[in-house]
């Protein structure tokens, strides 16, 4: 598999089809071998910032760094484990209620779009 | 039946999706400066448009993934990045483009100024985003866009001189009193209202929605074959009237009221309410479609949950763009900006924006990772590369031929 064709950008999907963000970064570890291993997804702004880099990457992860606020944990991260199968996208074994949810989506649906009168209903 | 009533209806929303602000503008515009000089740009853009969306929506329906996701992952995040700043905001430009025009012709009928229009069909806009049921708004919007078939009507009561429009034809170049600069700059307006990008970014995430599989691809290249090129030819109907009205007068068309005047000369009252009424659906059809791609492009450059069928609350992030991108949109208008001159804008820049939309649908339906055995066919990588090598040229040329022609006034 060739990491920056196959993982990298890719749409990662939960076990119920839900869409949880992209593989914006990669966490390499060591196996007990000292080879070196893809251990964690990273994904949110914050890790597509660092990976694009200067002032531009600065930007990008601007706005979550500053909704993290003080209880800063690092990019979103998805442990290897739990992926399930690799293809046009990556499907998780996890539903994604179980991962932390995006500062951005939390924030914007608590002051603007969750107080707008409908919001709860489908279409 | 149902099967049947259901391909029907695409085909017929097809038609009536196809043509928006800048097909009706750029159409009458060309008609009257050159007369039918420019038909077969509008064939070459009617086939590149079904090459191309016949592309995506098949590697939609196989793979699941819209455009944009397609996007990303071969150009990677900085080249997306740049495609998504400049789709995005052409995309906003359309919108704007299309709110005015859905105000021009709301004055036409009304005789209220179409800057007071403007803000109410920017929150009705937003409304029907909010909570109608999408498809049946779709649907709606198409069916009714077919009253633009006026024109065609229009265009045999007219008693144009066949010979004289076979001749313009037949001779692409420029009349007397225009050069090959204008020329060519129409050609590429022409060739880019017919190829926009949203059009695909549109498609494709309604697919998504729509959970399509291998199994719809029929009713995909139905909707395609046949719907956009009966699309083509109601934008052509209007560069017809035009042509057989205004270019013998060497009049040129500036406005939407002189674009619905041909329908009015051949028909009356009864013509003139046909084409207000079709511009009023085409236009606000397609702000619909705008407005959303806007949203679908960012969220699905970022990994976001997206979509109409969500409730707004799973998607806040994806509604919050779409809500900016109207108040956006209908903000450019209120600046007194001219909406016509804004589609001609518009048109030039997509044209602009175009190769690096089309570049990653290409690559991707000849990867069997994502399409299996339903890769691209020998014809369809031939016209899809040749499309590619007209795109890149028109969009290196797009900005040259802006400014030495201004705009296309010679």
């Amino acid at each position: 598999m060739l990491l920056g064709f196959d993982l990298l950008d890719r749409q990662i999907i939960d076990c119920d089809g839900q869409p949880v963000g992209k593989v914006d970064d990669v966490e390499l570890g060591y196996d007990a071998d000292g080879a070196p291993r893809i251990s964690a997804l990273l994904t949110g702004q914050r890790a597509l910032g660092r990976r694009i880099g200067g002032r531009l990457g600065r930007w990008i992860a601007g706005p979550a760094l500053r909704l993290a606020g003080p209880r800063d944990d690092g990019p979103l991260r998805i442990d290897i484990a739990h992926v399930g199968a690799i293809g046009s996208a990556i499907d998780l074994i996890v539903s994604r209620d179980e991962l932390p949810e995006p500062a951005l989506e939390t924030w914007l649906r608590d002051h603007l779009i969750g107080r707008i009168p409908g919001a709860g209903h489908e279409s | 039946m149902k099967r049947i009533f259901s391909v029907a209806l695409g085909i017929l929303t097809a038609i009536g999706g196809f043509v928006d602000i800048g097909d009706i503008v750029a159409n009458a515009e060309a008609g009257a400066r050159f007369g039918i000089a420019h038909a077969w740009v509008l064939l070459v853009g009617v086939v590149g448009i079904c090459v191309y969306a016949e592309m995506s929506g098949r590697v939609t329906a196989v793979s699941g993934r819209p455009v944009f996701d397609l996007v990303r992952e071969r150009l990677g995040p900085r080249v997306a990045l740049a495609n998504l700043t400049g789709s995005f905001l052409v995309t906003v430009l359309t919108l704007g483009a299309e709110l005015g025009g859905v105000g021009l012709a709301v004055q036409l009928a009304t005789s209220v100024d179409y800057l007071l229009w403007v803000p109410v069909v920017a929150v009705v806009l937003w409304v029907a985003l909010w909570r109608a049921k999408f498809s049946v708004l779709e649907n709606v919007f198409g069916l009714t866009g077919l009253t633009l078939i006026v024109f065609v009507v229009a265009f045999f009561h007219l008693g144009a001189d066949p010979g004289q429009l076979w001749q313009q034809a037949a001779h692409p170049g420029p009349p007397q009193g225009e050069d090959w600069g204008t020329y060519w700059f129409f050609a590429i307006a022409l060739f880019a209202s017919a190829l926009t990008p949203y059009e695909v970014f549109f498609f494709s995430s309604g697919a998504v929605e729509e959970r399509w599989t291998a199994r719809d691809l029929a009713t995909s290249r139905v909707n395609v074959f046949v719907g956009f090129p009966l699309g083509g030819l109601l934008a052509f109907a209007l560069m017809l009237t035009s042509a057989t009205v205004f270019h013998p007068l060497s009049m040129s068309v500036d406005s939407l009221s002189q674009v619905a005047m041909p329908a009015a000369l051949a028909l009356g009252k009864l013509g003139l309410a046909a084409a207000l009424l079709g511009f009023f659906a085409a236009t606000f059809g397609a702000a619909m479609e705008t407005g959303l791609s806007a949203g679908y492009t960012v969220a699905q450059y970022f990994g976001w949950s997206w979509g109409k069928l969500r409730r707004p609350r799973e998607a806040a992030r994806f509604h919050t763009v779409v809500l900016v991108s109207i108040v956006v949109g209908a903000a450019i208008l209120l600046t007194t900006i001219d909406p016509i001159q804004l589609t001609e804008y518009t048109l030039i820049f997509s044209a602009v924006a175009l190769p690096l939309t089309y570049l990653p649908i290409l690559v991707v339906a000849n990867d069997r990772g994502y399409l299996g055995n339903r890769v691209n066919g020998r014809t369809a990588n031939a016209l899809g590369v040749a499309y590619l090598i007209v795109i890149l040229v028109a969009a290196v040329a797009a900005m040259p031929l802006m400014m030495t022609t201004r705009m296309g006034a010679g």
